[in-house]
């Protein structure tokens, strides 16, 4: 039978578990986002008095929004990262005290 | 009194809803959310290698639980530690009561094999010779045991001799409603020219392998033939409905609630000679792991 995880090891797993949500989320919501925002822009961009300044702004708009939602998701990953490695590490260290605590029992 | 749960019950249930979801996934990662396949006796794990429990009987009586399920569910209301598994127990003297924790967002046929390796396990190292074999699943804890069974009888293990009683509760032998309806939503939402509609239906498709093989009843390793329910061994079904008139609308269109009533017999499924078959109007699908009426009729079927 596996030994059984820490508590620690257990909230690295929540943590790695939150910032692969993060990561992955926020790339599904940046597709929300703008499809969303690119509606309403095709309406804007179907009327002839605002259709120039729409095309500007909708630019704009998506620039912004992807740039703010690639440094969210970009944080999540390395947070996964972070997580993932620091989990390793507490688990190699768990099994070797599980393996030392069997070997002296 | 209230009982508050302990901090590490809520991290068990925590573990164990995400490794429903995303078990196969979690273990991939080697998360510590993923939960290990684990027997318990009297609350206690097992070690398998050396089984110790505190009074072991000849008849084991093992109990399943279903997808993002813990152990808990088989114990009856306000009763910790009463389930159907101890209720047979003290009829049948001589008996141990088990429960089994899995992850159950791994393939089920994974979980089936580990199964058949364990109880090989188990049956081996247990205290005193083995003389029966219960096996109770509720839910994909049934479908478990079906794969569980081809594949001990595939390995020619021993506790496969045992012509063990094989009693699938809330079973979905053909699939489950609910999960066909999301992979149908999932795939329609897919086909959407709107990206917003598409990345809902990416949503509801993003589930285990567990969830996958529940939808469609897959017990069995991709490209396996069919396979009939294991020689020698006794199968019972036990079904259960939303509503207390059988022919209501509401038990056509839903069943227990996740489950309909020709699933859990496995009515598509060929050849199926079932030892008995009950059903329980008015007992929906998680009261089916944890009912008087449903204990009653366990006795008189396995007693």
């Amino acid at each position: 039978m596996k030994p059984t995880h820490s508590n620690a090891h257990w909230w690295l797993g929540v943590a790695d578990l939150l910032a692969h949500g993060v990561q992955h989320g926020v790339v599904k919501l940046q597709r929300i986002h703008l499809s969303v925002a690119d509606e309403s822009f095709r309406v804007l961009e179907a009327i002839p008095a605002t259709r120039h300044s729409s095309r500007i702004v909708r630019v704009c708009h998506h620039e912004i929004s992807r740039l703010s939602y690639t440094g969210l998701s970009l944080a999540g990953r390395a947070a996964a990262g972070l997580a993932a490695g620091l989990a390793a590490r507490a688990a190699a260290g768990h099994v070797r005290k599980h393996d030392l605590n069997m070997n002296n029992s | 009194m209230v009982s508050v749960p302990s901090a590490g019950r809520v991290q068990q249930h925590i573990s164990a809803i995400a490794s429903g979801f995303l078990g196969d996934w979690l273990e991939h990662r080697g998360n510590a959310l993923a939960v290990p396949m684990t027997v318990f006796a009297d609350g206690e794990p097992l070690d398998l290698l050396n089984p110790r429990p505190a009074a072991p009987g000849s008849v084991l009586c093992l109990s399943i639980h279903g997808l993002m399920e813990l152990e808990s569910v088989w114990d009856f209301p306000g009763q910790p530690g009463e389930h159907y598994g101890t209720r047979l127990a003290e009829r049948l003297g001589n008996a141990s009561a088990l429960k089994l924790r899995f992850n159950s967002g791994r393939p089920i046929y994974r979980n089936g094999q580990d199964l058949a390796a364990l109880l090989e396990r188990l049956v081996s190292n247990w205290p005193v010779p083995v003389t029966r074999l219960v096996l109770l699943g509720h839910s994909m804890g049934g479908l478990l045991i079906r794969s569980a069974c081809h594949y001990g009888a595939e390995n020619d293990d021993s506790w496969v001799l045992l012509n063990p009683d094989c009693v699938y509760i809330g079973s979905p032998h053909d699939g489950s409603w609910l999960a066909v309806g999301a992979h149908k939503a999932a795939g329609w939402l897919n086909r959407v020219p709107r990206d917003y509609l598409k990345v809902v239906g990416e949503v509801i498709d993003l589930r285990s392998e567990g969830i996958r093989n529940l939808s469609r009843g897959e017990v069995f390793e991709p490209g396996t033939a069919h396979q009939p329910l294991l020689a020698g061994a006794r199968h019972y079904v036990i079904s259960g409905l939303l509503a207390r008139g059988e022919e209501h609308p509401v038990n056509a269109l839903f069943g227990d609630a996740l489950v309909h009533e020709a699933s859990a017999r496995g009515a598509r499924q060929p050849g199926w000679q079932l030892t008995g078959t009950a059903n329980f109007p008015g007992v929906d699908h998680i009261r089916l792991a944890h009912h008087s009426a449903v204990a009653r009729q366990l006795e008189e079927w396995l007693v």
